[in-house]
């Protein structure tokens, strides 16, 4: 290891006179250049500076604690939010970052151990192994992340998912989901649907005999700009007078929406069989549901979220394709009353059958099954609070891991310059406590976000 | 001292990771290896245990007591806990501490309110001693 | 007892020395700007909080000239928001909670330990330049009119128009510098005591800095991530704190004053350790109960973590977490009073000397004691029922932060003054203006206690013309309080052209920071420091006045303690 030549610094400034015990020991005599001069040697800055990295890390914890308290308070409250929201994630890539991150730690760890022994393309190779799965890390995710941002489900007001967390498409506010398109015209202002809704059709699918008699048409919209005479309103929102008396007019451009009939869509789109009902109806449910999809078709869609009361009617087309300048429209019946009990013995639609029960069996659902109905409707409120907290943690924790790529490369850059010796490796020792902490917190984000049951 | 180590050899030496020569404790590479590959074990055991249900409550318990289980690994022998010294642990834990009492006394605070009626505009509770008085 | 950290040698030269002295070694901006001193640190530290304590005294004489009387008599309501708003944030954030640790302590403690520096000298520049970046977003959301009050409740704070974002980005940085500077503290504490200097031989002041810092270090990150939160829940609407969206603004207040509470701590803890070397100095007797005034220190920084709910009491919280909140607020109580009793026990007898700092530290016990117990009556749910957010409530705090935590600032400043700066300040200046102080403050915040307790809201521009009196009694007190701090600063400066030059030792003080040259060196000592025993007075002499020197030690003192060397 070749040692700098080192300037004298005050108090040392001139010889000491007298030794001081072991007068060599002072780090800056020998040994690394990195040493500062207010330690007593090596021993002493690595001591402080370990103790200096426990206590970040101490308050890192910290930091992260409010995040955990709303993770607490929100999931002890409001455990149906955390149930069904929890499925919108993929396990499988919770699980692929946590193996990356804890392979990241071991070679950090092992980087450490390099310095200490002097072996500095071990060093080099384990801290650019740390940074790879960092980067790993951020990519995947940067994948996850772009795919919530796709199909809308993201944290607070920005909450619009196109799908149900069993993967069901669902009625949504922008109404620009891929493969589908509603009815619902949301305006933003009121916070409310001004149009697309069905009120008297009070419609939950996961009850039995939904039905709704609709007529549904699809309208191309074109939108042409055009130049016309308006009035030209003040400061205060009101039209100007001018010097005639009459309200002053300007031309202004206007984009003018006209709608043109397409087609009408007359399928209906297949009832999915709902968990438990589809083993007991036999095989005919599950062909029909096997059986490709007619699509375009459409559905009463149950949304509370967007429409308060009723149903909206939702258009599945099959494809994964945005479509922009469309419109549906739809003109729906009331449902026909339940008809009356009427005589025990009168003619029923369906002729009995020796052997073949009229009435199946329903068997309990399991708490499975349960969760599985649960998901295949509507988020249920204030669901958007899940994705909050999911992407406060994860977010931070991603700000964290973005910290340590930079920190791990500038050690790099050291390491390759050779700055680091078994008296001298403090900063790699203090860089990988602070990635094990960054990996501790992933350990507990990922059962508490991924693994929820 | 730093001197003798500034000239330490370069070869692993396995059997000595517990003698304090140089700076600080050296973790071996079984021990590395074994608790790396400990904790992708347990990850794995983690994300089986979620297809198998006990009830929400007990598979919380199991995940969670899995985590604390990792945490642990990772604390005491990547982050070199077990041979650190003992102050050290005092200042994490002391952390730990904190962290748990927010958590704590905020949810002691949350729990005791659960049962209060939410102010719904559509349908608001009866007048308790006759009609509402109109304003003005 | 052992003390297995000791520094083994700090390798100080020997003897008198022709080296400058830290304030002339280098020179030119850039070696101040530049400088990983820990002395000159601290002073840039010291410039901008005194500074901050103009600007935020300016705003408290706007909020106390408006009323004057009821109704508008200056400003408008949304100004005179504004005004308290920015008056409270700025005291709070620039002023007390640095004060005494990131300005004073920075210059002192090292020395006070006999040591070279600090640990991380590079963190504290580093901390330094986080308090100026975070100073500076908070005086540039001045002109926006932040109007939240400093406590940034939701959901005004989510909806006001006002620069929140900008303040609480300072707010932000500002945490962090203070993160470092407790983190700094705390090592340097373990790291670099001499031999001989176990903990039971630590100034007191070293053991609050050192209790201060635990706290730092563990409640700070909480108001960073709170103001984080806070942050990208304007910009974003995440929904943690609105209801609207499903989130819980009282969830705000539990996080706000998880930190909070703490930080009064962190506030007063300095304080504490400042009048302990204050009142054992100039009463020329060692300090009452040592260890019980040190552990008091930490006890209270442990316990300050456990009453942070006393200040939502009417927020909504729970009948229980109430209780719990109050019944643990009393045992807060406890070492403080602790503390106080052992002040009074080291004076009892004692050779007083009413020098400046002195009539500051005397200022501090009553001062403290009025506004320790108001709090406790404050703990009092039933009581607090009435009296919170009342003017009761702020004559506590100003109490508490401004007669015991300024108090012990000023009394601090002017005792270590000739030591960082080698001058002496003008003694008669000196008592004045701290009469003026004493009595400008009680004039200020006794009636508000009064009309607190009969009702005066606080944070409010208008009210009903029975209280007027008060408040004008309060206006004319805060103008003898705000002319004689403005004075303080104005002779404090004056020194350094026409003050006397000061000895090694003007106040016959025990620690080591007074065996060090006046203004120190760059590595603080000439040559080694001496360990005596601890507050120990016996042994120094006045040659004249205003200049102490130590008798040649005796046979016993010189084995006991040779601070650094041998091992």
């Amino acid at each position: 290891m070749t040692e700098k030549p080192h300037e004298p610094h005050a108090p040392h400034g001139g010889d000491h006179g007298d030794g001081h015990g072991a007068g060599d020991a002072h780090g800056h005599a020998h040994g690394s250049p990195f040493i500062q001069h207010h330690y007593d040697d090596a021993q002493h800055q690595f001591d402080s500076g370990k103790l200096g990295i426990w206590l970040f890390l101490a308050q890192e914890v910290l930091f992260f604690s409010a995040l955990f308290v709303a993770y607490i308070l929100y999931r002890y409250h409001h455990p149906e939010i955390y149930s069904y929201a929890h499925k919108y994630l993929d396990v499988k890539y919770g699980a692929i970052n946590t193996a990356v991150l804890i392979f990241s730690s071991l070679t950090a760890a092992w980087a450490v151990r390099c310095a200490q022994l002097n072996q500095r393309r071990g060093l080099i190779l384990c801290i650019a192994l740390t940074i790879g799965c960092a980067c790993a890390f951020l990519g995947i995710k940067y994948i996850e992340y772009s795919h919530k941002v796709h199909e809308h489900i993201l944290f607070g007001r920005y909450f619009d998912p196109c799908v149900s967390s069993g993967g069901r498409e669902l009625l949504t506010r922008n109404n620009n989901c891929a493969g589908t398109k509603s009815t619902v015209v949301w305006d933003a202002g009121a916070g409310t649907a001004t149009a697309g809704c069905f009120a008297d059709i009070d419609q939950d699918p996961r009850r039995e005999g939904v039905q709704a008699d609709c007529t549904v048409k699809e309208y191309t919209l074109t939108e042409t700009p055009r130049r016309v005479r308006a009035p030209r309103n003040g400061a205060d929102g009101k039209p100007v007078i001018g010097k005639d008396g009459q309200p002053v007019t300007e031309e202004v451009e206007k984009i003018e929406v006209t709608e043109t009939f397409k087609r009408d869509l007359p399928e209906r789109c297949a009832e999915e069989p709902l968990p438990g009902h589809g083993e007991a109806e036999g095989g005919a449910e599950a062909a029909h549901h096997a059986a490709a999809e007619k699509f375009p078709c459409w559905r009463p869609a149950y949304q509370p979220a967007v429409c308060k009361k009723g149903v909206g009617i939702l258009v599945e087309y099959g494809d994964h394709e945005e479509r922009e300048h469309l419109r549906i429209k739809a003109e729906c019946k009331p449902p026909p009353k339940p008809a009356d009990a009427g005589d025990l013995l009168a003619d029923r639609s369906q002729p009995l059958e020796l052997g073949v029960p009229l009435i199946q069996p329903r068997h309990q659902l399991t708490v499975h099954e349960q969760h599985e109905l649960e998901a295949m409707g509507p988020p249920p409120e204030h669901t958007n609070m899940f994705f909050t907290i999911y992407f406060a943690m994860t977010g931070l924790h991603g700000i964290h891991v973005l910290f340590g790529v930079g920190v791990f490369t500038w050690l790099l850059i050291r390491s390759i310059k050779g700055h680091f010796t078994p008296d001298y490796f403090g900063p790699i020792d203090y860089a990988a406590l602070y990635w094990h902490i960054v990996d501790l917190i992933w350990i507990f984000l990922f059962p508490l976000l991924y693994l929820i049951h | 001292m730093s001197s003798s180590t500034a000239t330490a050899t370069a070869t692993a030496d396995p059997h000595h990771d517990d003698d304090h020569h140089g700076l600080s404790h050296m973790a071996s590479i079984k021990v590395l290896v074994a608790t790396g590959g400990t904790l992708l074990v347990l990850t794995l055991v983690t994300v089986l245990a979620t297809k198998i249900d006990f009830g929400a409550n007990i598979n919380l318990a199991i995940a969670m007591a899995i985590a604390v289980l990792k945490a642990t690994l990772v604390i005491l022998f990547f982050m070199h806990l077990k041979y650190d010294r003992l102050f050290h642990s005092v200042v994490f834990v002391g952390a730990i501490l904190a962290a748990a009492l927010f958590v704590g006394f905020t949810l002691m605070d949350s729990n005791q309110y659960q049962q209060t009626n939410i102010w719904d505009p559509d349908a608001p509770p009866a007048a308790p001693f006759g009609p509402r008085p109109t304003s003005g | 007892m052992a003390n297995t950290n000791a520094i083994k040698d700090y390798g100080y030269p020997d003897g008198p020395t022709t080296e400058p002295d830290f304030l002339h070694v280098t020179k030119g901006i850039k070696s101040w700007m530049l400088t990983l001193d820990h002395k000159r640190i601290g002073m840039m530290y010291l410039f901008g909080i005194l500074g901050s304590l103009i600007v935020g005294g300016a705003f408290a004489l706007l909020v106390r000239t408006e009323l004057w009387a009821p109704g508008k008599t200056i400003v408008d309501q949304d100004t005179y928001n504004a005004f308290f708003t920015l008056h409270g944030a700025v005291m709070v954030f620039l002023v007390i909670i640095p004060g005494i640790p990131a300005a004073l302590g920075n210059i002192m403690m090292p020395i006070q330990l006999g040591a070279p520096d600090v640990a991380f000298p590079r963190l504290n520049l580093a901390s330094f330049y986080l308090w100026c970046t975070g100073a500076i977003l908070l005086i540039i959301s001045i002109p926006g009119g932040l109007d939240t009050g400093w406590t940034l409740y939701t959901p005004y704070s989510l909806e006001t128009r006002t620069p929140v974002l900008i303040a609480v980005s300072g707010v932000f940085l500002l945490g962090f510098s203070s993160i470092f500077t407790g983190l700094n503290f705390l090592v340097t504490i373990h790291k670099f005591r001499p031999q001989g200097m176990g903990w039971f031989q630590l100034p007191l002041n070293v053991w609050a800095i050192y209790a201060t810092a635990i706290m730092q270090v563990l409640a700070t990150p909480v108001l960073g991530i709170t103001v984080l939160l806070l942050a990208v829940e304007r910009f974003a609407h995440i929904g943690i704190f609105d209801p609207t969206l499903g989130g819980d603004p009282v969830l705000f207040q539990h996080f706000f004053w998880f930190y909070s509470h703490p930080a009064v701590y962190i506030m007063i803890i300095p304080a504490m350790g400042v009048i302990s070397e204050l009142i054992s100095t100039f009463s020329r007797k060692p300090v009452f109960g040592y260890r019980f005034v040190a552990y008091s220190s930490v006890s209270l920084a442990l316990l300050s973590f456990l009453v942070w709910g006393h200040h939502m009491f009417v927020s909504g919280q729970s009948r229980l977490a109430n209780m719990v909140f109050s019944a643990l607020t009393f045992t807060v109580g406890i070492p403080s009073a602790i503390k106080v009793f052992n002040w009074v026990a080291t004076l009892y007898k004692g050779d007083i000397r009413l020098k400046t700092p002195m009539l500051y530290a005397l200022s501090f016990l009553l001062l403290f004691t009025i506004g320790g117990l108001t709090g406790l009556f404050l703990g009092i749910l039933a009581v607090d029922v009435h009296l919170h957010d009342t003017y009761f409530v702020v004559a506590h705090f100003h109490y508490v932060m401004m007669g015991s935590t300024l108090v012990a600032f000023l009394g601090a400043l002017h005792y270590w003054w000739p030591k960082f700066t080698g001058r002496m300040y003008a003694e008669s200046l000196g008592k004045v203006c701290s009469l003026g102080v004493f009595f400008g403050f009680n004039m200020t915040f006794l009636p508000q206690f009064v009309m607190g307790a009969r009702g005066m809201p606080r944070r409010y521009w208008d009210y009903d013309p029975q209280y007027q009196i008060y408040h004008q009694l309060s206006t004319i007190g805060a103008f003898v309080l705000g002319i004689s701090i403005f004075v303080t600063v104005i002779y404090l400066f004056a020194s350094f052209w026409t003050g006397k030059k000061a000895p090694r030792n003007p106040w016959g003080a025990s620690t080591l920071e007074w065996q060090a040259p006046t203004p120190p060196p760059l590595y603080n000592f000439e040559k080694p420091p001496v360990l005596h025993e601890l507050y120990h007075y016996d042994d120094l002499v006045e040659v004249e006045e205003d200049r102490w020197e130590r008798e040649a030690p005796t046979e016993v003192e010189a084995d006991a303690g040779h601070g650094g060397g041998k091992p």
